[in-house]
């Protein structure tokens, strides 16, 4: 396989998950504002209280915070304290950088498993959540999540030794 | 957790590694030590969905980034000025007002500089202020509605210290209007002797602004007092400012086009979740901390050295500016607050005024060399040096250091309106 029909393979990946992660950001966070807003109506006009209403929004803000940790993973925004780096020579700064992507892939990747391990033990025990939905169903995002977010800083960090590989310092 | 562990994790914090992966690394580690089942992680993590008041954390981010995208700013700016433009120092004054309440409803995460910067330096030195003058102002204006409802942080503050939300809310406004106040005075003073350009605007302009902002200004009136009449829950005020400004925005002024709400959808989700991600593995280490002792450890490390409420203030003043110059708010409220918390309260510190004094403190990290946020971001918007910036904000910081020492030492400020 050459270089480029890999790279092309590998951005077509890159763009699929981009675009789904946007849609299900603009679906779930539509959803939980006309939701939300809905429920404010029913009470205080209709004085009807869905019993998983509240729980129902709660977890939507889970997914939420979850699909845009991963969406961060990807673009490389999560919050960090790295300016020291800048002051580093930069030959040093592309090892720095993929040393703590590597170290942020591989915590990631054991809060997957772990994550795995809880959706497990939530799933034998019978957990239920929203009155009759099984509990391991809604949490299963967790480890998906985390896996993915493994997956992107282990290629921000094979980019980042490749590009140095190529010769193209980071800037 | 060994010496060791954690220096290896704060070296990867400095290397630039994110802050959650190193907060999660040492309560899976510390867990891990104490013999505990991993799967302890997830569960905390979990807790993020049993929390309601986080239900207000997208709406209001993702209100504010529509807010941001359309003209809101622009009209603000242009009624504020046909308001109070004439008046000796009003507009330095209506700045900052206007910069409060916008970082109230955006957040704190350098919006307000973005948005309203760009305008407001224009126009005020189009009024006649000078260039130093203006920077500095909008500079410190950036994160000046911290303790105004419904700003972000004193939800996460709320939600981390177990206190309730209304309470921290109420407890922020007069806070708040001190901070306002002693830069309003500044801003007065400094420019006593300025000749100002008479602006003059044509008969009939302050009407037209107001009509002009009429959908905007509803939204204030409707949420600050939906919340602080007790109408409204935080959350159900979220939704409500969510569902409005997409309906004024999107459909009425058509300001923003559908074709990029996905766009303004997924960043203003990337800031949320880069927030809740660190406080979801934040609420693992935090309960490893307590089973372990920390706090009460560190309380009994603190005493030895610090004697009474006053000395235990000042002390935290200190520790917080610097913490405040080197992390954001977020991360400094979910790692730090569960560990001053339970040592303040030990010193007899009311946890709402702790809050206030905590998030007022944080506000001035935001100025304070040499790495405060709101000094890259207006180095960067402004295309300044960011030393340049450093002097104009300097007395800024002093005017605000001196409202902060009197929040932090005057609890009545704080938890008068309470009583």
């Amino acid at each position: 396989m050459s270089e480029g029909s890999r790279h092309s393979w590998w951005d077509r990946v890159e763009r699929f998950g981009r675009a789904a992660e946007t849609w299900l950001i603009v679906a779930l966070l539509g959803g939980l504002i006309v939701f939300a807003s809905a429920q404010i109506v029913l009470r205080n006009l209709f004085s009807i209280g869905l019993t998983w209403g509240d729980g129902l929004t709660r977890l939507t803000v889970l997914w939420l915070a979850l699909l845009g940790a991963l969406a961060a993973s990807r673009e490389g925004r999560h919050v960090t304290m790295g300016a020291v780096t800048r002051w580093l020579p930069l030959r040093w700064q592309t090892g720095v950088r993929v040393a703590a992507d590597l170290f942020a892939a591989v915590v990631s990747g054991a809060f997957a498993w772990y994550s795995l391990q809880f959706v497990q033990d939530s799933r034998e025990f019978g957990d239920v959540l929203l009155n009759d939905v099984p509990a391991w169903r809604l949490q299963a995002i967790m480890p998906i999540v985390f896996a993915l977010m493994a997956v992107q800083f282990l290629a921000h960090a094979l980019r980042r030794a490749l590009r140095r590989e190529l010769g193209i310092e980071a800037s | 957790m060994g010496g060791l562990t954690a220096l290896l994790l704060i070296a990867l914090t400095l290397l630039g590694a994110p802050l959650f992966t190193v907060i999660g690394a040492g309560a899976m580690l510390g867990f891990h030590r104490e013999g505990v089942d991993l799967s302890v992680v997830a569960i905390e993590f979990f807790g993020l969905s049993e929390t309601p008041v986080l239900v207000a954390i997208p709406l209001f981010t993702f209100a504010g980034f529509l807010l941001s995208a359309g003209q809101a700013p622009r009209r603000l700016v242009q009624l504020s000025q046909a308001l109070l433009g004439w008046f000796p120092g009003g507009l330095a004054v209506v700045s900052l007002v206007m910069c409060a309440l916008f970082t109230a409803f955006t957040g704190a995460s350098g919006v307000t500089i973005i948005a309203l910067g760009a305008l407001l330096v224009p126009a005020l030195s189009q009024a006649g202020y000078d260039e130093r003058f203006n920077l500095g102002l909008i500079t410190s204006s950036g994160s000046l509605g911290l303790l105004f409802a419904p700003s972000l942080p004193l939800i996460l503050y709320g939600v981390v210290a177990e206190a309730p939300i209304d309470d921290l809310f109420v407890a922020g406004v007069l806070p708040g209007v001190l901070l306002i106040v002693v830069l309003s005075a500044y801003c007065y003073w400094r420019n006593r002797r300025v000749q100002y350009m008479k602006t003059k605007l044509p008969p009939g302009a302050t009407w037209a602004a107001i009509r002009e902002a009429r959908w905007d200004l509803p939204l204030p009136i409707v949420v600050l007092g939906g919340i602080y009449s007790g109408y409204f829950a935080v959350s159900e005020a979220a939704a409500v400012t969510a569902l409005y400004v997409t309906i004024v925005e999107l459909v009425i002024l058509r300001d923003v086009s559908w074709r990029e709400v996905p766009r303004l959808m997924r960043e203003s989700m990337v800031l949320v979740g880069a927030i809740l991600v660190i406080l979801g593995v934040s609420l693992a280490s935090t309960n490893y901390m307590i089973d372990t002792g920390v706090p009460q450890r560190l309380f009994e490390a603190v005493r030895a050295y610090v004697e009474g409420p006053t000395t235990f203030l000042l002390v935290l003043l200190i520790f917080l500016l610097i913490l405040g110059a080197i992390l954001d708010i977020f991360s400094a409220t979910v790692l730090i607050v569960p560990l001053i918390l339970p040592v303040a309260g030990q010193y007899g510190i009311d946890p709402i005024h702790l809050g206030i004094v905590f998030l007022a403190a944080m506000e001035l990290g935001y100025l304070t060399p040499p790495v405060g946020l709101n000094l890259f971001i207006a180095s960067h918007r402004f295309d300044k040096d960011i030393t340049e910036i450093y002097w104009a904000t300097q007395p800024f910081l002093l005017a605000s250091l001196l409202a902060v020492l009197v929040i932090a030492f005057w609890p009545g400020l704080s938890l008068m309106l309470l009583r």
